[in-house]
């Protein structure tokens, strides 16, 4: 609890000097509310329009919701297929990596040409955006199998299916999840870029909005939210993470 | 359920022991391993670097049977050709009479390194090979906790490999190859991780082990002492191309004392061997 404790604290106090810094120069330069408003301010303004705010909060994380497990799915069933189909990853490979090269904006407006208005759209944004660390961090984990074991396995007369279930599959568990984290901190991000494209509701659909009025304040209570929903996904992901892989000696045991 | 434990009746090693190891049938059963003519090049940058020539040799029915010979000789390769994991360019493999050549899962095999997989705890470690067999895991898990505790390791059956020490790991992994369903036990370099005191230890109960539950054993090892100490049978290999050197019957009745080490027989057989080593290596070159 105490070692806890002694982890948190740093960036918590980090954080609320920021705070402080911010609030400060704001009122000290005098600087305009709708170009940089003060900590404060965003704070009243959050509580004021909290339902509002929490409406739009709650189809962004639906969105995610959706899309972030369909492009983990999707990734790890490129990592499988790449890794199992011997020719495959060399055919596939440049064009995994092409699809990183789109530029995602530029991506949306065709993508409501071809799906429409509804969610499909945005939910295949974000798979985009979340399949690609997945796919290249589970690639390198079933790769890199451990070669003593993978001996032993097939001196015991073990299956092709065996030796991807009982020793592939886990050996790469540890970077599959390292790919899953950076898919996390990107997911909520692709979601808010989603809701720029098309829609009525999200969080990136109220920004739009409040940045046409130039509310400012607004803008950042949005933001704030997007980021919490961004730590909250990746703290769930982490957690699930020490569950799977618990049998994994703590680097920093004392 | 499994032939895991045979009784020792059958196990006195047998005394009218051939010169000629490749001979097929010197008794009356099949040998349990007979390896015939094997050779085998490796192709490095275009070279083709011949790595066995023209090994034979044979394993009964519950005998230790060791290898030695110095490092790069193709001891582990030839494992993996035995294992089926390496297809020889000549030669062939029987076990029990049957040609398995190139046929994977009839052995039990125990790396150099435990290699225990990270992510089971020592009791599904220890099960592995019968799993994959098709095995039961309940069933199989209740006897690899007798034998957990039979070894030392009874308190660990849920812990995870990197809790136990070097020698407990080495213990697990040949727990893990003594409860295989197949016959034949392939153990390469057991103990060369370990330190000495551990090592000998170590040693100590293999014999004690394997003199009680008797299993036709394969032995690669580098010491001499080890090899004498527990084989009734070892293989001299040349330095590569690895070819056998010679092969020497070792007379010591079973089981094996404690103060063998001593006997005249022991240290004229170890000087012997010795010898021979010393000879292959100064062949190879000045280093090593
Ligand atoms: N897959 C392979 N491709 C090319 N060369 C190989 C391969 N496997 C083994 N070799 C070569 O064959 C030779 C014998 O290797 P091997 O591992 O069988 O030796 P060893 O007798 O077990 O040695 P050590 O006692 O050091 O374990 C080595 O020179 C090695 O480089
Ligand atoms: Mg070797």
């Amino acid at each position: 609890m105490i070692s806890r404790w002694k982890q948190i604290w740093p960036p918590l106090v980090a954080v609320l000097l920021f705070l402080a810094l911010w609030q400060v120069s704001v009122t000290w330069f005098h600087v305009e509310k709708w170009m940089l408003p003060a900590p404060s301010d965003i704070w009243r303004e959050g509580i004021a329009s909290a339902s509002s705010l929490k409406g739009h909060t709650l189809a962004t994380l639906r969105l995610t919701l959706i899309g972030f497990p369909l492009g983990v799915a999707v990734g790890i069933a490129a990592a499988v297929l790449l890794h199992i189909v011997p020719w495959s990853a060399r055919a596939l490979y440049p064009l995994l990596i092409l699809s990183q090269n789109v530029p995602i904006i530029a991506l949306g407006p065709l993508l409501v040409i071809w799906f429409g208005f509804g969610q499909l759209p945005k939910i295949i944004l974000i798979m985009l955006v979340c399949f690609f660390p997945v796919a290249v961090a589970g690639l390198g984990g079933l790769a890199q199998t451990d070669r003593m074991m993978l001996q032993f396995m097939k001196m015991a007369g073990a299956s092709r299916r065996q030796i991807f279930s009982k020793l592939e599959l886990p050996h790469a568990l540890p970077s599959l999840f390292s790919g899953i984290k950076i898919s996390a901190a990107y997911a909520v991000t692709g979601a808010v870029v989603a809701e720029l494209i098309g829609g009525n509701q999200g969080l990136g659909y109220y920004m739009q909005i409040q940045k046409s009025a130039f509310r400012t304040d607004r803008m950042f209570a949005a933001i704030i939210l997007s980021v919490l929903l961004s730590l909250l996904l990746f703290a769930a992901v982490v957690l699930l993470e020490k569950w799977l892989v618990r049998w994994k000696p703590r680097r920093d045991a004392q | 359920m499994t032939n895991k434990t045979v009784p020792p009746s059958s196990g006195e090693p047998v005394k009218e022991e051939t010169p000629d190891a490749a001979s097929p049938d010197s008794g009356t059963e099949a040998p349990a391993l007979e390896v015939s003519g094997i050779s085998k090049s490796f192709s490095q940058r275009g070279r083709s670097i011949p790595v066995l020539e023209q090994v034979s040799l044979t394993v009964k029915p519950d005998e230790f049977v060791s290898i030695i010979g110095p490092s790069g000789c193709g001891k582990s390769t030839l494992f993996h050709i035995i294992g089926g994991l390496v297809k020889p360019d000549a030669g062939a493999v029987r076990m029990n009479g049957a040609p398995v050549t190139g046929q994977r899962g009839s052995v039990s095999y125990m790396p150099q390194q435990p290699a225990l997989f990270p992510w089971r705890s020592i009791e599904d470690n220890v099960i592995l090979a019968r799993e994959l067999k098709g095995a039961a895991r309940s069933e199989a898990r209740e006897e690899a906790r007798r034998w957990l505790a039979k070894v030392g390791l009874g308190g660990f059956e849920k812990a995870y490999p990197h809790m136990l020490s070097g020698g407990m790991q080495q213990r697990a992994a040949f727990l893990r190859a003594l409860l295989a369903p197949q016959e034949l036990m392939l153990l390469d370099e057991p103990f060369s991780a370990l330190d000495a005191l551990t090592r000998s230890e170590m040693q100590r109960w293999l014999l004690e082990l394997w003199e009680e539950n008797r299993r036709s054993v394969l032995f690669i090892t580098h010491s001499i002492e080890e090899a004498l100490l527990l084989s009734s049978r070892i293989y001299v290999f040349s330095g590569r191309p690895g070819t056998i050197l010679h092969t020497v019957d070792v007379p010591f009745p079973r089981p094996r004392r404690e103060g063998m080490t001593e006997y005249p027989e022991f240290l004229r057989l170890k000087r012997q061997l010795s010898g021979w080593m010393r000879e292959e290596q100064a062949k190879s070159g000045p280093l090593r």
